[in-house]
């Protein structure tokens, strides 16, 4: 897939827009009885749920119990919806927090491990490069290296975990600055620094790798 | 790092982000244009952020491994003949 380029230098901009409309109309139409969207909407639900999971938290033995909660979650709230153009913000705010508590029923985990936003604060006062990834299982393993172009997954390791999630909001899931800023529970403005940042410290993180 | 001077690459690279998210105006987009002619530092790393991007953008496009999508499919299986409703 090649990247386009406008001539305002903007890479092939995200269509957050849209995908934010599909995600309310299937929440309506699920709320509606339609079985069709309903199956529809919870798969988007799971698929999410896995994506964080690997890519953000870097746990994948804990991708199915997250994907779980992500399907029962969505289930119930379909039946209380009251915005469905806040449904995407809601999914991934569920996810993240899924993850965090995921981390926490772990025994003997350090907390600080547990915070995806957070993480540990280096000497310029942002956030350090730690390792949150816990040994994966050979065939969780196996499946994430089929899945994702290795140097790209490894880079993204690389990362400070509260860089790493707002590069894959960002960039890989399509969220605008404002429902980033409203999942990682942030200000946009520390969005958009963060999100620099991340991608000078990922482009360098794929030159090394 | 440029014959135009270390502090105008500077003032160019801090913009570099609003400038590939199209969220610069069009008298910033022709300064960094500009400078990126005359900078091969500045327009390497231009460059790089944008396939940094991409690469990003094109990996979050990427479907997930069947064996994943049959268990999602078998859970939502599950979950619809359970014969739960959502709650209202």
């Amino acid at each position: 897939m090649s990247t386009a380029v406008t001539k305002r230098g903007d890479v092939n901009p995200s269509s957050g827009d849209a995908e934010r409309a599909d995600y309310a109309a299937l929440v309506r139409m699920a709320a509606g009885g339609d079985r069709d969207a309903m199956e529809r909407l919870l798969m988007r639900a799971q698929e999410v749920a896995y994506r964080f999971s690997l890519l953000v938290c870097g746990h994948p033995q804990d991708a199915e119990d997250v994907m779980q909660e992500a399907l029962l979650k969505t289930y119930r709230y379909v039946g209380r919806i009251k915005q469905p153009d806040a449904f995407r913000t809601w999914l991934y705010t569920t996810v993240r927090n899924a993850c965090r508590m995921k981390r926490r029923r772990h025994v003997g985990e350090p907390a600080h491990v547990s915070s995806i936003e957070q993480g540990a604060i280096g000497a310029d006062g942002e956030p350090a490069s730690i390792d949150v990834e816990a040994p994966a299982r050979p065939a969780d393993q196996l499946v994430m290296d089929a899945w994702i172009n290795d140097r790209l997954r490894r880079a993204l390791n690389a990362l400070p975990p509260a860089y790493r999630m707002i590069v894959v909001l960002r960039e890989m899931e399509g969220l605008s600055t404002r429902e980033v800023a409203s999942v990682a529970g942030i200000s946009e403005v520390n969005v958009k620094t963060r999100l620099h940042r991340a991608r000078v410290l990922l482009r360098q993180a794929l030159e090394g790798v | 790092m440029s014959d135009a001077g270390i502090g105008e690459c500077r003032a160019i690279l801090a913009g570099i982000s609003a400038y590939l998210d199209g969220d610069a105006d069009a008298a910033a987009c022709q300064a960094i244009q500009r400078h990126c002619r005359d900078c091969a530092a500045c327009a390497t790393v231009v460059e790089g952020l944008r396939e940094t991007i991409g690469l990003c953008r094109e990996a979050g496009s990427v479907p997930l491994p069947d064996a994943v999508r049959r268990r999602a499919r078998a859970g939502i299986e599950r979950l619809l003949a359970s014969g739960k409703r959502p709650a209202g």
